[in-house]
């Protein structure tokens, strides 16, 4: 995570920042700094963008993880129902057995897409860092306006600033500028 | 791939990014016009209605309403089930629009999810008042308690219709808040207010659209919707058995869940055809909202009202076909004939025939006859929901508990109070909230131009 604080220059990260106008442009740019070497920090855009976000190779288990809740959920609500009915409070009605089972499909799905939807919003925002109130980390203040941008760590990207600016330039950045921030 | 030249353009003119953040978010800078205040005037008004309404019947109990023991259900299980039915359109919205990948779903889904979260509210509010006391609802809830201790039923469509209806606004109202995300982020970025840029970046949870949190955000995206589109399913499924699993003629029937979920998705579609020509109306939305984009909306209602009318002509058929003398007594002495003909007339006229028109492409691109059209369908909604709760009731087997149902003006003045809630909730939504996914539109802009003609063969398209 990035935090924007000019005040402590010392412990400052330098960060080359390269701005495009479309997707188009700068899928391009992305896509040749990959095959260079480049190591590329972060990406900002307006919009999801396919081909960065298999690019930079980041990976979501969230998928994953509402499986597991929906399992855990299911397991509950099915075995919950069964304590209720069998165990703990027998009914008798009209001769039916205490285990109802199929009755009990409906209400468990319905409470297992429950159980799924507050985890996986709970580890999105744990994941994602997403909560009410979070201060904004902003790089660029258009990215969620109608700038592509491309950020990339001085130190770490592999590749000495005139070429890159260079790289980025002939595949239509419309601005390639530097800029200090500290890293948390 | 999206082909304009087939389908019609997603967006009129050649706008840039930057143009369509400023045109979607232009109404919550402009001026408040005056319109909006008068609105919302009369919104308050027939809300104050409903809290007197609800208030009357808080401290007198529910005999102040027209049921009575024959006729149980009453306006509150009518209004409960055609609010339910129009919250159906925003997840069916985004979720099988989403699925089928129409990328028209873009300009019109943030106002179907909005239409859904104030729907559902309103809804939530009639099974509440009914129980006589609500203050004792939490009885509903499966937990160990001091009173046997006593289990809920869970065999009951009443206990999974809490279920349901609790997942549904979770869910719903959560798919609606993190698609507005991004757009609040926009709105945080662009502003020159100190006050928007504070409340809005507050609400934004953060947003700056990095690689990492577009990719948990897809990934979120993709479960709520997978999980959601079977909830649909399953919600008005629930509501259609509280009435199926009873023994009364017209209602035990197993037509009953198809016939309501897809009921549902035809009166929000037409809600929401109702809202979109307001936006495009009063807001000039309609560069983004194009004709194309009413255009579907129409064709998908006159083909779910094909299955409409076969379901309403299904079970007059199978009434007469299977021989049960109540059955044929309920639909055609008291549906089709009798005291109640005007209801049934009224649903099978503005829910079967009169969708027809819209096999006319003339009718289709007149947003007038449009919007009037919707207003009609909500209200044979509406009649049709009277129509299975009263119907049936009001005569059943035994001729000497057959009662007549009227309701009182605090019913009356319960539903209007709702009606006002929700023109209330839609009014701030358009004051507000940007009424179009403005990162969604960004997105689908590409197929607009020349640019996304030269994308390379090897970029895949997962759109």
């Amino acid at each position: 995570m990035i935090t924007l604080n000019l005040a402590t220059m010392i412990t400052n990260k330098k960060y080359l920042i390269g701005v495009f106008d479309n997707e188009h442009t700068l899928v391009d740019a992305f896509e040749k700094a990959l095959e260079k070497g480049v190591v590329i920090e972060e990406v900002y855009t307006p919009y999801p963008i396919h081909e960065i976000l298999h690019g930079m190779k980041n990976k979501t288990n969230i998928t994953t993880a509402a499986f597991f809740y929906g399992l855990f959920g299911v397991t509950a609500i099915i075995g919950g129902m069964y304590y209720a009915a069998v165990i703990d409070w027998p009914l008798l009605f009209g001769g039916k057995p205490f285990n109802t089972f199929p009755s009990f499909i409906v209400v468990s799905i319905v409470t297992t897409i429950l159980t799924i939807t507050i985890l996986t919003l709970f580890t999105f925002s744990v994941r994602a860092k997403i909560y009410p109130g979070k201060q904004a980390d902003i790089i660029d203040i258009r990215a969620t306006d109608d700038k592509f941008i491309i950020l990339l760590d001085q130190d770490k990207m592999g590749i000495k600033i005139p070429e890159v600016t260079q790289l980025f330039q002939s595949h239509g950045a419309s601005e390639v500028y530097q800029k200090e921030a500290t890293s948390n | 791939m999206y082909k304009t030249d087939i389908r019609g353009k997603l967006i009129d003119g050649e706008k840039t990014l930057s143009q369509i953040s400023q045109e979607i978010l232009a109404p919550i800078d402009a001026k408040v016009p005056k319109w909006w205040y008068i609105s919302m005037g009369i919104s308050l008004v027939m809300l104050a209605l409903g809290v007197k309404s609800v208030y009357i019947t808080l401290t007198q109990g529910i005999g102040t309403w027209g049921v009575n023991s024959t006729v149980a259900w009453g306006w509150e299980i009518i209004n409960f089930v055609w609010w339910i039915g129009i919250g159906h359109a925003g997840t069916a919205f985004s979720i099988f629009l989403l699925i089928l990948r129409q990328k028209w779903r873009t300009a019109i889904n943030r106002a179907a999810e909005a239409m859904t979260v104030v729907a559902v509210f309103c809804a939530a509010l009639f099974p509440l008042m009914h129980m006589g006391r609500p203050w004792l609802f939490f009885f509903i809830f499966p937990y160990p308690n001091t009173r046997g201790p006593l289990w809920v039923n869970f065999n009951s469509p009443l206990f999974w219709d809490f279920m349901a209806i609790s997942a549904y606004l979770l869910i719903s109202a959560s798919f609606w808040y993190f698609g507005m995300v991004p757009d609040f982020a926009t709105i945080r970025d662009t502003t020159k207010s100190k006050i928007k840029k504070a409340v809005y970046g507050f609400f934004a949870f953060g947003w700056v659209g990095s690689s990492r949190e577009w990719l948990r955000y897809e990934g979120l995206a993709f479960v709520l919707g997978g999980i959601a589109a079977v909830l649909v399913v399953s919600v008005h499924s629930i509501v259609s058995t509280d009435f199926a699993v009873s023994v009364e003629p017209g209602w035990h029937t197993t037509l009953f869940p198809p016939y309501f979920v897809v009921g549902a998705i035809f009166s929000g579609f037409a809600m929401v055809l109702t809202l979109v020509t307001l936006m495009k109306k009063l807001y000039n939305m309609g560069d983004f909202i194009t004709e194309n984009h009413v255009d579907a909306v129409c064709r998908i209602l006159v083909f779910i009202s094909l299955i409409m009318g076969t379901a309403y002509i299904t079970e007059i058929f199978i009434a007469w076909y299977s021989g049960s003398e109540y059955e044929m007594y309920t639909f055609f002495k008291n549906r089709i004939t009798g005291d109640y003909a005007m209801q049934f007339w009224g649903m099978f006229i503005f829910n079967a025939l009169l969708p027809q028109l819209f096999w006319s492409r003339k009718v289709r691109r007149n947003l007038w006859v449009v919007f009037v059209i919707s207003l009609f369908i909500n209200l044979g909604m509406w009649f049709e929901r009277f129509n299975i709760v009263v119907t049936s009731l009001s005569k059943n087997y035994l001729p000497a508990s057959w009662a007549e149902y009227h309701p009182t003006w605090i019913e009356i003045g319960f539903f209007i109070g709702t009606l006002g809630m929700f023109s209330a909730g839609v009014l701030l939504f358009f004051r507000y909230i940007p009424q179009i996914a403005i990162a969604e539109v960004k997105m689908i802009s590409k197929y607009n131009t020349q640019q996304s003609d030269h994308l390379k063969p090897g970029h895949h398209d997962y759109e």
